[in-house]
């Protein structure tokens, strides 16, 4: 227990990496695939024993919780950061390798092995160059793995950027026509993002140095949100520019997000991408943008927050709306789903940007929701072109008569992602809206801020915000209709039915669909609420 | 423990009685014995039929010792090269020039491996010997540069360093763009050595004295004449520019680049770049010592903020040009030369806060730090990359792009060892040249103020830069080709996997690594403050 304790974490972290060395030294394909498929799996269950080790229900402030040594448990109401490792890496800066877990990572893990699993599954038939992918998607993993993990926001930049890397060979390398230019806009507009990141890096740590306990300053993100250390910085003069170090920070998250203007990358990136890379973009390295938000953006500068929350709620609503208006303009399935991806994630962002309880619950929710979600319809995009060897929604249609098992997943993940009550998209949103509307109330945290200025504008927004429920409901039932129903087609007859391989993929996610939206207090709520408490105490 | 302190004085002892004024000499003890070693390479000949491995062997044999040496001397007395000796007011044996001395020497240990793997083979039977000795010969000049304390001794050094380069980039005599480089690099070389020496003598002539710390030590108190005493600082930047290629004085880079041999190109890449850097750190400190490091707290036209500024505005131009340049370039060699000028500018802005860094502690340390650390971290990038390059013309014959294309499945281990280099060019984690640039902002954004600007320049040239580089990796990785698979010379793969390593090596060692740079990022003034001018030190001048 001690030692899973201490050392989980790392191991979590570290064992796909292991993994991909194994498999360069793997002989033959099918050698190659185990190897990787077991892996995956290894760090899935490890992910799961967390279930063992993180103790959820402890509520208490956004702190480090104080282990007991004799009772082999955690303090109660001392923290909800929990398993905490740490060793000094660069003591001039006061660097650490510093990992730990709460309410906040913890679904985003599980989400990532999980999502892993089924990614290599679906990886099943890419013949070319296949050590090179397999050993690129495990180290891929191992990056996303250390960004959640991550409690020194120095290690966090460092696995920020390394996830860059495998992600640029395995769009470049293993992607459709126009995959150079997809992979390089991709790496161009990530870097942009953590370019600005790194100046908030070096700007936060400057400022901690000198204060008082912290003589060689700090990159511990808990410790830099905490009320002591946020008051010495303000009074250190980071007051001047946290409105800069903010933009510069959300616009770094909001690329990778990615919300309009910047959200560009995301249509050509998916579309040329692999099948199971979408499906990782799409699930887990969007969330990276995300859990930065949450993580970093908002904790370390609460007040330029407050102060441009009319900013980044604009950035969501119009992300939600322009997501949506372009999704239904598109005549490439994967490019839609790619734009309601967009559409979605801009819920996070409003989530984030309105600062209430619910918001923010929302906006988590939102996060696990759509990974599942987008996920399942990526690959539902990839069975069909496997078969049809295109995208093209106007040549499609009449799916339903050949492929009927297909057509009900497919229907699954379609009314999840438009948010149908009872499927894992309808609480992430509704929790975001009800968040928005409840920032208009007189005790909101950007009422105070604001004097009660901001009532009509948040009212607006969240109005607006809200018609974007529908839109996604208006093209997704449109792609339902277009794809699997009307007559059935003569160079369709011959499909065949989804295969054993490609059931194992759709199954666990359309159950954790389905689960996710029945019961999303005992598979989310319950492990993220006392966090986000805890969180929001900060803010306001 | 004891025995072996015993046996390590006892060895100390060895050298004393018999050669006069070793306690002086000690510290130079690198370039006595590549003195030694030129000698030795022209003597080769005359035991050996086919020269060229032998003296190849012999200058390779030298330098391993002269860097044993040196870090033998510097154990057994670590503080020798803070202490004033004889030699003090015209060469200083500090610990950055021990440092820059001893990258230097691994740094040319690798290019002589690197001219095993790839050009040995070509080169004409016979042209060995003076080959190396020119080699050697510029290597002593650039040892020499990081230690000169001197106006006299600077130009001294830089011509050492200078003439023997000329000729080697143009050593292969059939060749026709051989010619031109060199022709090109001579005549540049030789303009801006007139300037500098014009300067140095105005500066002789305003201060009386060719001393370093002296002349620094009197500008301060200098009323009038500040227009003069530009002029005359910036005819000696224009000399060392030169030799760091920064712009505007960087035309001939390119071109030589382009036209020399490749482990040419790579010894003046970083071999002429570092030095001059440390020379140029050297002078740099010693002004900005004369102003307490806060030369900028007066006018903006005293001679200490001309100074700062000049050296960041050319270091900002550097870096975008260097950057912008290579976006167009097909020929790696030339990419490489864009790239160099850019990394060469980044350094020049860490080197510009010197004149501001007033309120920090121990303010040389700074700047002297990130430059020595870049200089260890790009000496790595660019053998290395160099060395793939190497590999790949003497396979194909192509030194575009084209040649790269599909690498990755020709030969993968050296595809991925350059895709490193190239990721640790951008400055990308895990590898050792995102410390580099990390140091370098950090350094400015602790400065503040103007240096803001300097950020933010170099924040657009990561971005930029990250697209020429890429467009390697690209060739690399994304284009396929039908050219067959080859092995690569076993000593060039090593090489080139050795300086990959190194990156993830020093990436994840930073600490030891900033540690050390700290310690040896300090000069001869910041331990024996009576150089200057409280007691005037013997001038050779006088």
């Amino acid at each position: 227990m001690d030692f899973l304790n201490h050392y989980l974490l790392s191991i979590l972290i570290f064992v796909p990496t292991i993994g991909a060395a194994l498999v360069l030294f793997a002989k033959g394909r099918d050698a190659v695939r185990w190897t990787a498929l077991g892996t995956t799996i290894v760090t899935f269950i490890l992910s799961l024993m967390l279930f063992i080790t993180f103790n959820w229900k402890t509520s208490g402030p956004y702190a480090y919780a104080q282990y007991d040594a004799k009772t082999g448990e955690y303090v109660a109401n001392s923290g909800v950061v929990q398993m905490v490792q740490s060793c000094d890496w660069i003591p001039a800066f006061n660097v650490q390798y510093k990992l730990g877990i709460d309410g906040l990572s913890f679904p985003l893990i599980v989400l990532t092995t999980f999502v892993c699993v089924l990614a290599c599954i679906a990886s099943w038939n890419i013949e070319k160059q296949l050590k090179g992918y397999m050993a690129l998607f495990l180290f891929l993993e191992t990056g996303i793995l250390g960004v959640f993990l991550s409690l020194d926001f120095f290690l966090f930049y460092v696995f920020f950027e390394i996830s860059l890397l495998p992600m640029y060979f395995l769009i470049g390398i293993w992607g459709g026509p126009r995959k150079e230019y997809a992979a390089i806009k991709f790496f161009l507009y990530t870097l942009v993002g953590s370019v600005g990141l790194l100046i908030v890096l070096i700007g936060t740590y400057l400022y901690s140095r000198g204060l008082p306990g912290l003589p060689n300053g700090t990159f511990d993100l808990v410790k830099l949100a905490s009320t002591d250390v946020q008051k010495g910085l303000m009074a250190a003069g980071m007051a001047g520019v946290a409105k800069t170090f903010f933009i510069l920070a959300m616009l770094g998250f909001l690329i990778k997000v990615p919300a309009v203007p910047v959200h560009t990358w995301l249509p050509d990136a998916h579309v040329e991408a692999p099948t199971p890379m979408s499906m990782i973009l799409a699930a887990i390295l969007l969330k990276l943008g995300g859990y930065g938000i949450f993580r970093i953006a908002y904790p370390l500068f609460p007040d330029a927050g407050k102060d441009l929350w009319w900013l980044f709620a604009l950035v969501g609503v119009v992300s939600i709306i322009y997501g949506a208006l372009c999704a239904m303009a598109q005549t490439d399935f994967k490019k839609l789903v790619a734009y309601s991806s967009v559409s979605h994630m801009g819920f996070v962002v409003l989530g984030a940007a309105m600062m209430t309880e619910a918001s923010i619950n929302g906006a988590q929710f939102m996060m696990i929701a759509h990974g599942v979600t987008s996920a399942m319809m990526f690959f539902v995009v990839g069975v069909v072109y496997d078969r049809a060897h295109h995208r093209e929604l106007g040549r499609m249609g009449g799916m339903a008569t050949t492929m009927p098992v297909y057509t009900g997943f497919s229907i699954v993940a379609c009314f999840s992602n438009l948010g149908l009550p009872g499927l894992a998209g309808f609480i992430g949103e509704v929790m975001v809206l009800l968040g928005s509307f409840q920032a208009a109330k007189p005790d909101s945290v950007i009422m105070i801020a604001t004097n009660g200025h901001a009532y009509p504008y948040i009212m607006t927004l969240a109005v607006i915000a809200c018609f974007g429920v529908v839109l996604t409901a208006g093209y997704m039932l449109w792609t339902v209709q277009r794809v699997f129903f009307g007559p059935e087609k003569a160079e369709y007859k011959s499909f065949p039915e989804v295969d054993q391989r490609e059931l194992t993929v759709l199954t666990p996610l359309a159950i954790m669909a389905v689960l996710l939206g029945i019961l999303p207090t005992a598979f989310f709520f319950a492990y993220t609420s006392t966090t986000v408490a805890a969180m929001f105490k900060l803010l306001g | 423990m004891l025995r072996k302190r015993m046996m390590i004085l006892s060895l100390a002892s060895i050298g004393l009685p018999f050669i006069p004024g070793w306690t002086e000499l000690r510290p130079f003890i690198a370039e006595l014995t590549l003195i030694g070693t030129i000698v030795a390479v022209l003597l080769t000949p005359f035991f050996v039929k086919k020269s060229n491995t032998a003296c190849g062997l012999v200058a390779l044999a030298g330098l391993v010792i002269a860097l044993l040496s040196l870090l033998y001397v510097q154990y057994v007395s670590p503080d020798a090269g803070l202490q004033a000796t004889k030699f003090a007011p015209m060469l200083v044996a500090d610990p950055i020039a021990f440092l820059w001395k001893i990258l230097l020497l691994v740094f040319v240990i690798g290019v002589i491996m690197m001219w095993f793997a790839t050009s040995a083979a070509d080169m004409h039977e016979g042209d060995g010997p003076e080959f190396f000795v020119l080699l050697l010969g510029a290597t002593t000049g650039m040892a020499l540069m990081a230690s000169a304390n001197n106006l006299l001794m600077i130009l001294l050094a830089v011509e050492l360093a200078s003439f023997p380069s000329y000729v080697l980039a143009g050593f292969r005599k059939t060749n026709k763009t051989d010619a031109e480089a060199s022709l090109k690099y001579v005549l540049f070389g030789a303009a801006t050595s007139a300037v500098m020496t014009y300067g140095m003598s105005l500066l002789y002539g305003l201060y009386g004295t060719l001393n370093l710390s002296e002349l620094a030590s009197k500008m301060p108190a200098t009323t009038g004449g500040t227009a003069l005493l530009v002029v005359a600082v910036f005819g000696l930047v224009v000399g060392i520019g030169f030799k760091i290629a920064a712009v505007p004085f960087h035309f001939w880079c390119p071109d030589v680049f382009e036209g020399a041999a490749i482990e040419v190109t790579t010894f003046l890449s970083v071999a002429s770049k570092g030095a001059a850097l440390v020379l140029l750190l050297r002078v740099v400190n010693n002004i900005a010592d004369a102003y307490h490091f806060n030369g900028m707290n007066g006018e903006l036209l005293s001679a200490p903020a001309v100074i700062a500024i000049v050296l960041g505005v050319m270091g900002a131009l550097s870096a975008t040009l260097g950057n912008t340049a290579a976006f167009v370039q097909n020929n790696i060699k030339r990419l490489l030369a864009y790239s160099s000028i850019a990394h060469a500018g980044y350094m020049l802005c860490a080197m510009s806060l010197l004149l501001k860094a007033g309120s920090v502690t121990d303010p040389t340390s700074i700047s002297a730090r990130t430059i020595l650390f870049y200089l260890a971290v790009y000496l790595f990038m660019n053998l290395g990359a160099f060395t793939v390059a190497g590999l790949v013309f003497k396979q194909t014959g192509i030194e575009t792009l084209e040649g790269y294309a599909g690498l990755s499945r020709r030969n993968p281990v050296l595809a991925v060892c350059m895709a490193a280099f190239m990721f640790s060019f951008v400055g990308l984690p895990p590898l050792a040249g995102f410390f580099a640039k990390f140091n370098i902002l950090m350094a400015l954004i602790q400065t503040g103020g103007w240096w803001w600007l300097l950020v933010v320049v170099i924040l657009i040239n990561t971005v930029l830069s990250l697209y020429f580089y890429m467009r390697v990796v690209r060739s690399m990785f994304l284009l396929n080709s039908d050219q067959p698979a080859f092995m690569g010379n076993p000593l060039g793969v090593a090489v080139s996997l050795m300086c990959a390593i190194m990156l993830v090596v020093m990436f994840v060692g930073y600490s030891p690594l900033n540690k050390l740079t700290e310690n040896y990022g300090r000069m001869h003034f910041t331990a024996v403050p009576s150089v200057n001018a409280a007691a005037p030190a013997v001038s050779m001048a006088k």
